[in-house]
């Protein structure tokens, strides 16, 4: 089974002064077992619209995604077990402790009962998290915050894994820390959908990539299959290539 | 444990590390209403005792030595401090010098020799003063009663006979229907405000405060169904309301029977328990009303993007449930079908006549229907919202307003995408 499939997918909005407005436009794609997917794109690229798609808080205009065999449409409650979303706009409870935070996802996303406890403490084992899971989320440091974030993404242990833009407001150590643990969920044969604009991080977590510019995929592969198409060697170069391509100066 | 329940509990538990909540949906209810009124009370009785234990500063002019009777019980009564006139009186009693004059002349009518006319002159926005009056006019009425039964009696007359009829009232209402009466008259006000109030920040906390604290769109991608996160979002500001609308009555009953009672002091016979054929139809009423109003409250604070819009957008709402409850102070206001038509005074009005023992059952029906609709309507309302894309998505701009005209197409841009 392919963990996520797309095809044709489309989101158009109605803007009462742009009029319509296609935010994601007929794009294709395929992620395999174990694998992390890149979406490079610069701000406004259709990146998190593909993503809400994919995690049902949109409904595609046009055009079906799948995850896991479930159809975003007609099977969204299962689509969304089948997966973690993680992104800077997805909050923890401030008034949770850590540990109640990770019961109450994993609960809440059908992990079975009976094993919830053993679950959590696996969880605040292997984050990290141990001395700080009896406190109020509010009260722990970005970093520590940041440790329950993920965990509560993997609490009902899904297969795939949706990080949008992840990095965001994170200072570099905290940066480089989500990298080491995308890796790691990688490893453990997690399929990994991983949003960015920033080249280094892309270049350096994605197993293949897909550059997404006004709503359209333009090329996707892996480093070394972009490289080779293109002559530039640097991630940032393949990039501005094919945004200038595709007929547009990039999105400052 | 099905997504419901773990919602609600998850809900509940939340808002109760929630100071806000804690204390306006739980603390309030049980202290605000008593604690006023001990207050209340207690300033009444300090300034009513400061008042006694003063003795009246009085002048008396004219006649007095002619009424030996009345001359003694002035000099004898301790309340009183008869002292000499000095300089302009009415100067006297606005500066707070003098508490009161008495002035006696012969009545210029009299039939009798004796007959006297009593002026008593008073500052009446001085406590002091007018407690002063009050004490001479007690003198004065019984040293008139005495002079009747003397001079009546000098003619062969009896008292009784000379008062011509007797006017008497008898009170067949029992202790509890007085007390059932006065809950009645207090309660539902007081048991509508308790549940808006408790109803309140729960609403606003599990709406627009989810959005403010970016929890909104981490609750949308767990796989709990879009219905289940409104019904137990739902359940759980109609449980706050409910149980502050709960509180609230046993504290001012237990307030009513200890303070109030207390103060009568034995005057007035009052028994404030609540009969118990009244409390299904009050935890049913309770149940109604917070159910209506939690309702009505997430509706309108759906929209809201921060704790702050979502105290603008309730407060129409909670103003509009205040409202009609004007009519409940009134005490003549019988409930009636048309009465029994409109959401919010309805309940109070069942709960009220439950509380003095009537059960118009026709009546409680038309409630009963009347509120249910209700709350299917705002349910159905509230679950398009939810289930609008724009709104989910927290990029709706609109009003409630907004959202309703674009629901029957009179309005652009209507939330035409929904997501599941």
């Amino acid at each position: 089974m392919i963990p996520v499939d797309v095809a044709g997918l489309t989101k158009i909005y109605v803007d009462q002064s742009r009029g319509e407005v296609r935010a994601v436009d007929d794009i294709s794609f395929a992620c395999q077992p174990g694998e992390i997917f890149g979406l490079l794109g610069a701000n406004g690229a259709g990146k998190t619209t593909t993503l809400r798609m994919l995690s049902t808080i949109l409904a595609p205009s046009a055009g079906r995604a799948a995850v896991m065999g479930h159809d975003v449409a007609t099977a969204p409650e299962h689509v969304r077990r089948s997966l973690g979303f993680y992104s800077a706009s997805t909050a923890l409870y401030p008034r949770l402790t850590g540990r109640e935070t990770l019961e109450f996802f994993a609960r809440i996303n059908g992990f079975p009962e009976a094993a919830v406890a053993a679950r959590v403490e696996a969880l605040i084992t292997r984050f990290g998290i141990g001395e700080y899971a009896g406190a109020r989320v509010d009260t722990l440091s970005q970093g520590m915050k940041q440790k329950v974030s993920i965990a509560r993404t993997v609490a009902h242990d899904p297969p795939v894994l949706i990080f949008d833009e992840p990095s965001v407001g994170l200072d570099v150590l905290n940066a480089l820390e989500m990298q080491k643990v995308i890796g790691e969920l990688r490893d453990d044969g997690k399929t990994i959908i991983f949003s960015t604009h920033i080249m280094s991080e892309a270049e350096r977590l994605c197993d293949r990539i897909a550059i997404i510019h006004r709503g359209r995929i333009h090329a996707c592969g892996t480093l070394a299959e972009l490289r080779a198409a293109t002559g530039r060697h640097y991630l940032e170069d393949i990039f501005v290539h094919y945004v200038e391509q595709a007929g547009a100066a990039p999105t400052p | 444990m099905s997504p419901l329940l773990t919602l609600y509990r998850f809900e509940v538990r939340s808002a109760l590390r929630e100071r806000s909540i804690v204390i306006n949906s739980i603390l309030l209810p049980i202290l605000l209403y008593p604690g006023l009124m001990w207050l209340m009370f207690t300033g009444i009785s300090f300034v009513r005792g400061q008042t006694d234990d003063m003795a009246s500063r009085i002048v008396v002019s004219g006649p007095l030595e002619a009424h030996a009777p009345l001359d003694r019980a002035l000099r004898q009564d301790r309340r009183f401090q008869i002292v000499d006139p000095a300089g302009e009186d009415a100067a006297a009693l606005r500066a707070g010098a003098l508490d009161a004059r008495l002035e006696l002349s012969v009545h210029p009518v009299a039939a009798l020799p004796g007959n006297l006319q009593a002026l008593v002159v008073y500052d009446g926005s001085h406590e002091r003063s007018s407690a002063a009056r009050q004490r001479l006019v007690e003198v004065l009425e019984q040293y008139r009663d005495l002079q009747i039964r003397t001079e009546t009696l000098a003619r062969g007359v009896a008292a009784r006979d000379w008062a011509g009829f007797l006017v008497e009232g008898r009170n067949v209402a029992s202790e509890r229907d007085m007390g059932g009466f006065l809950l009645g008259l207090m309660l539902p006000l007081m048991f509508v405000v308790m549940v808006a109030v408790g109803c309140f920040y729960p609403a606003i906390d599990t709406t627009a405060g989810e959005r403010e604290r970016g929890t909104w769109e981490t609750l949308m991608t767990t796989s709990a169904s879009r219905t289940s996160i409104v019904v137990a979002k739902y359940l759980y500001v109609a449980t706050f309301g409910c149980v502050a609308g709960l509180l609230n009555v046993a504290a001012m009953a237990l307030t009513m029977r200890t303070i109030v009672g207390q103060l009568a002091g034995g005057a007035v016979a009052l028994d404030f328990s609540v009969r118990p054929e009244a409390l299904p139809v009050l935890a049913a009423g309770a149940v109604l009303l917070s159910a209506f109003i939690a309702a009505g409250m997430m509706v309108f604070a759906s929209f809201a993007r921060t704790f702050r819009e979502g105290q603008s957008m309730i407060t129409p709402f909670y103003l509009l449930v205040l409202l009609p409850t004007v009519f409940l102070s009134s005490r003549g206001t019988a409930f009636s079908p048309a009465l029994a038509a409109i959401p919010v005074v309805n309940v109070a009005l069942v709960i009220r006549d439950a509380l003095s023992g009537v059960f118009q059952w026709p009546l409680i029906g038309i409630t009963v229907a009347v509120t249910l609709a209700a709350i299917a309507g705002l349910l159905r309302l509230a679950a398009a919202i939810v289930a609008a894309e724009a709104v989910v998505a927290g990029s709706y701009s609109g009003t409630l307003a907004t959202f309703v005209r674009g629901l029957f197409g009179r309005a652009a841009p209507a939330p035409k995408e929904t997501a599941r």
